[in-house]
């Protein structure tokens, strides 16, 4: 939203705070300042013009034109506009000025040479004429450079009263304890006793709380006076003629959204506000035609719809330049109810921005009562024809606030005198009453009341804002020293996290969507994932089942620039499920890339498994669509499977090897062990033998390891992998793989007959298996 | 005679201990004046001969002599042996500049550290850490929270919404209220994660990005502790003082509600292209809980009251690292990533 300078002045008696300093209090106690422009700075260069001959210059459109420029005095320029004439009064604009961006200069033009310019009301930034001059026409030009205050829309999206001027200029009286001045006099209403040309009819009162209209005649139809227009430019509103610049004109300055309907063009002399109806379509001012419902108001005379009431009105009661009688709208609706259409018909206009924050209705005759004086000024002549039309069915004031003052510090954390509490309040209409030692009874104005004000709470905030929140000063609570519940969970994924970087792997995050090439490269089914109702690129719509595409993404983006790395992500797969929330699964997926195809990347992350989870092993099984046929295996831990290891598919990485380690990080983290206990240290010393066995080739080590374990039985204290070698003297398709076996006995030292007889009875049960051994 | 004999050995087996140059001539030295056949064993059996108090005399000379030559001796081996493992450790030299082999340590994404790090300040005070999905239900995310079926505040948060229904999590704030409901109060949560809203990318807007979200309820909980706690974290964030403001703010699950400002870290409040030239960065949304959402949440606002915060982690990684494009951080580009 965006405020004129000089129109909060006008509406606030005294010494204004200075455009910038205003922009930054109305920050800090009311709504934030996004930026304050001056606007039209020009206007403080130029100078009424009177335009004393106008010659044409040969083999051009341009004319050579004398003017007295007034403080400038006599001045030729070169002039293209065909309404320039001699006699008429413009506006000269000097060398030396800005206009936009358009520096104007002294030029020679077509040979003559132009000291300055005359310029048209869109140069001017007074409206969006640009045909030709602007003809003052007999009308003093006193307009003056503004400054814009630009306020965040989101932060007014709980004020219906600061979407107009007159709501800003209470908070700036407030703010800086000047004299709030009230545009509007009431008595330009008709009185109550005069009957009314217009019968309203308003079906549903919650969709439709008010509507107040007025008939005027003798409308004369033609562009408002400068002033006016310049106000709207300034804020940045298209003016159009004297009536629509009146409508919005109100509507800037007290918030309230009202429509002009050419009075010959209605069918009929009552106006329906009521529900559409289904198959109900409307042409509005716009050119559009919407389809309207039982969700919309619509504003309908006897022949059918002619508005979507709140949102735009309809093209084929528009005002043109013969209309001469109106009937002027001031009505209200239902913030909720507004919004909703504003947003299926993908339409939001001036006014359904203001009806949605849930106007005041007791605001509309206030409107009217405005546009009264205005419509005066600009369409001299205009008469109301008989009395007001107004359908209101008033809900009681709510009862007034109870304010405990001990409570208000309590909120705050600091006291404020009573006296200042009230003030404040007052300086922003509420009504205080004292209701007892200590509280005072407060009574909203009906323009807080719609939505914005309704509990004491809210009460803390006016309060708070005015003393200045900075006028508070930190302070530690006092609270009972209990421990947090731990969350063991987030705790474990930071020392999943502090391990993986420890272990060289950096991390990375990537989003939750995947799109249906990237699944279709896993082989991962698309009716499997959630989807995006409103991506907002069509390839992205699905939400991620798996963290591997993202890692997968990450090594073909890195191997452009990088000849060997590690990385890991911590992350959820989403899975749908079939009622309430989706299966949110933490995953740890790390990833090393090498030039080599060795597999040594696997080993690696074989290792990290084993520092996340020591009893962590590796089950070979045949690697699925994605994974090397040959280098894969599920890992698994703590009697469980804990997700897999693996080599993506060599044809999926250009230029090396990837291997992959994904985890289920709640798998991961059942599967630690959760009690550790002390064990007394061996007194006797240990024997040690090594045995070397002849298997298959592709006979598996662990499948070896684990029958040595088990036929040394309860001696073995210990069991290490020496090493694995194939090739000479060994047969072909045959590897020898060493132990070194540790065994003791608890209770003595084992004589050497003993440990050989264990050794004796491994070798010969592994013989007994179908193994040799090379002893 | 026999005395002055055993003098001059004495003499001359010392010089020749002193001179010996290495091992073996130290050891025939030590075999002439001492060895078996050496003059101070053959001038013991002269003693026979000597009168007896001549041969006492004799007798404590020789013994000093013999001692003398053996510390004589004994220092010298010393020395060689110290000589020899001094060449010894000086052949072992190695060149300490050559690269230490193995892996380095990765590194933490920004975020991460930055999440981590404030985790840890508000455990400290007490409080604890939730989760929350990231594929959340309207409820959570917005009714319980005050913002109802088409209330405008909605038009702020551009939703993802899923084909079933579901959407995903605009803020952290749906936490609050899961926390209340599991923990009841009094209570002191934060709930750092991934939120989403519906905005095109650019190099300072992101659809997907990081808050964390903080919640204190307890009895007579002020503006004063809300101020105390953001002060807290942002000097312990930045490591320094902050200057911040505190200003009105509308969001519908507070009142009052509050933006909370800090002075801009790059040009300390004159003004530059990162505060927009406001001389100040929005940074942490807050206020005083709304007795709704308490309500909604089965809590009784006239006993208990509190405030909320939501911190915009990714903002606050890009200001204490200096990074100027958001869409590096989901780049996984580990050029980028490396350097945390």
């Amino acid at each position: 939203m965006r405020f004129s300078y000089q129109w909060l002045c006008e509406l606030v008696e005294g010494t204004h705070p200075d455009p910038v300093e205003l922009g930054r209090v109305i920050t800090m106690k009311t709504a934030e300042c996004e930026g304050v422009n001056v606007f039209a700075p020009h206007l403080a260069r130029v100078a009424v013009a009177r335009v004393l001959s106008v010659d044409p210059i040969a083999g051009t459109h341009n004319r050579k034109v004398d003017v007295d420029a007034g403080v400038y005095g006599r001045r030729t320029v070169v002039c293209g506009a065909t309404n320039c004439r001699a006699g008429m009064t413009t506006i000269y604009v000097p060398p030396g000025t800005t206009l936009g961006v358009l520096a104007i200069e002294t030029a020679e033009i077509n040979g003559v040479r132009s000291d300055g310019m005359l310029a048209s009301g869109q140069e001017l930034g007074i409206n969006r004429d640009h045909s030709g001059i602007l003809d003052l026409d007999g009308q003093s030009f006193g307009l003056k450079p503004d400054w814009t205050i630009e306020i965040d829309n989101k932060s007014l999206t709980h004020r219906p009263d600061l979407w107009g001027h007159h709501g800003m200029a209470r908070e700036v009286a407030a703010i800086t304890g000047l004299k709030l001045l009230d545009p509007v006099q009431m008595n330009l209403i008709p009185a109550r006793s005069e009957p009314s040309p217009i019968a309203v009819a308003i079906e549903d009162y919650t969709l439709c709380p008010r509507y107040s209209a007025l008939l005027f005649e003798n409308v004369t139809i033609q562009p408002s006076p400068l002033w006016l227009q310049y106000r709207l430019e300034a804020i940045g509103l298209n003016p159009i003629n004297n009536i629509v610049d009146v409508t919005n004109y109100v509507m800037a300055e007290l918030a309230q959204p009202m429509h002009a309907f050419d009075a010959e063009k209605l069918r009929g002399h009552t106006i329906y506000a009521r529900p559409g109806q289904a198959g109900e379509r409307v042409l509005a001012l716009n050119g559009e035609w919407y389809d309207v419902g039982p969700f919309n108001v619509v504003i309908a005379d006897d022949a059918g719809p002619i508005a979507i009431g709140g949102v735009i009105g309809g093209g084929e009661s528009a005002i043109g330049e013969e209309t001469t009688r109106i009937v002027l709208e001031s009505a209200n609706f239902q913030a909720s109810s507004i919004r909703r259409t504003s947003s299926i018909l993908k339409l939001r206009t001036d006014a359904s921005m203001r009806f949605e924050k849930a106007q005041d209705p007791v605001n509309t005759l206030r409107g009217l009562a405005r546009a009264v004086e205005l419509l005066r000024l600009v369409s001299p002549g205009i008469r109301i024809v008989g009395g007001l039309a107004d359908a209101w069915q008033p809900k009681p004031a709510p009862a007034p606030i109870r304010l405990p003052l001990d409570w208000l510090d309590r909120k705050l954390g600091r006291a404020t005198p009573a006296a200042e509490a009230r003030s404040i309040l007052e300086s922003l209409q509420f009504g205080v009453a004292e209701a007892g030692p200590g509280v005072f009874s407060v009574s909203v104005p009906t323009w807080r009341a719609t939505k914005d004000v309704s509990m004491k709470d809210d009460l803390v905030e006016e309060v708070g804002r005015m003393i200045g929140y900075d006028t508070i000063a930190p302070q530690a609570p006092l609270v009972a020293t209990t421990p947090p519940p731990a969350n063991e969970e987030r705790a474990f994924h930071h020392r999943v996290r502090e391990t993986m970087v420890q272990q060289g792997f950096t991390e990375v995050y990537n989003y939750s969507f995947v799109s249906e090439d990237e699944i279709a490269v896993f082989g991962f089914d698309s009716a499997d994932h959630l989807r995006l109702g409103n991506p907002i690129v069509a390839d992205q719509q699905l939400m991620r089942s798996s963290l591997l595409p993202g890692i997968l993404r990450n090594i073909r983006h890195n191997s452009k620039h990088l000849d060997a790395f590690r990385f890991f992500e911590i992350g959820r797969e989403i899975h749908s499920s079939a009622d309430g929330l989706p299966n949110e699964i933490p995953h740890l997926t790390a990833a090393i890339f090498t030039r080599e195809t060795a597999g040594t990347q696997l080993f690696e992350l074989k290792r990290v498994a084993e520092c996340l989870v020591g009893d962590a092993a590796v089950e070979p099984v045949e690697g699925g669509s994605y994974e090397h046929p040959a280098r894969a295996g599920v890992v698994r831990a703590g009697g469980r499977d804990i997700g897999r290891l693996f080599e993506f598919h060599p044809s999926l990485v250009e230029g090396g090897r990837a291997a992959v380690l994904d985890l289920d990080l709640r798998a991961l983290e059942s599967a630690q062990p959760n009690e550790r206990r002390y064990k007394a240290l061996r007194r006797y010393p240990a024997s040690a033998f090594d045995l070397s066995v002849l298997a298959g080739a592709r006979d598996l080590a662990g499948l070896i390891q684990a029958r040595l374990a088990e036929l040394a039985g309860s001696d073995l204290l210990s069991i290490e992998f020496l090493r694995q070698y194939e090739g000479s003297p060994l047969p072909e398709g045959k590897k020898s793989v060493s132990y070194r076996l540790t065994v003791a006995d608890p209770g003595r030292t084992l004589s050497s007959d003993e440990v050989a007889a264990v050794r004796a009875r491994i070798i010969e049960g592994m013989r007994g298996l179908g193994y040799e051994l090379r002893v | 005679m026999l005395e002055q004999q055993i003098d001059g050995v004495r003499r001359r087996a010392l010089e020749r201990i002193q001179s010996a140059a290495n091992a073996d001539e130290l050891e025939a030295a030590r075999v002439e004046a001492l060895g078996r056949k050496g003059f101070l064993s053959n001038a013991s059996k002269e003693f026979g001969k000597l009168a007896p108090e001549e041969r006492a005399r004799a007798g404590k000379l020789l013994n000093e002599a013999k001692q003398a030559i053996e510390t004589a001796l004994e220092d010298r081996r010393a020395r060689f042996d110290r000589d020899t493992l001094k060449a010894k450790l000086e052949s072992e030299w190695i060149d300490l500049t050559l690269p230490a082999p193995g892996i380095r340590p990765g590194s933490l994404h920004p975020v991460t550290q930055v999440q981590t790090e404030i985790e840890e300040l508000f455990i400290s005070m007490g409080f604890t850490v939730l989760d929350g999905p990231e594929v959340e239900t309207e409820y959570h995310n917005f009714d319980a929270l005050n913002i109802p079926a088409n209330h405008p505040a909605r038009d702020t948060q551009d939703t993802f919404w899923l084909t079933n229904g579901l959407l995903l999590r605009t803020h952290t704030s749906p936490v609050q209220v899961r926390g209340m409901q599991k923990l009841g109060p009094p209570l002191r949560m934060i709930a750092p994660g991934r939120v989403f809203r519906n905005e095109e990318v650019d190099a300072s807007h992101e659809h997907t990005f990081y808050q964390l979200e903080g919640m204190m309820i307890d009895r007579d909980v002020s503006v004063a502790h809300l101020i105390y706690f953001m002060m807290t974290l942002l000097s312990s964030i930045f490591r320094r003082e902050v200057t911040v403001r505190l200003r009105p703010g509308f969001f519908p699950f507070v009142e009052p509600g509050f933006e909370l400002d800090i002075q801009c870290l790059i040009c300390g409040g004159p003004g530059c292209p990162v505060c927009k030239q406001s001389g100040w960065v929005e940074l942490l949304p807050c206020g005083l809980v709304h007795p709704n959402v308490l309500r909604m949440s089965g809590i009784d606002p006239e006993e208990w009251n509190g405030f909320a915060f939501g911190l915009g982690l990714t903002r606050l990684a890009m200001m204490r690292y200096g990074i100027d494009d958001i869409r590096l951080l989901a780049s996984g580009d580990l050029r980028f990533l490396n350097q945390f």
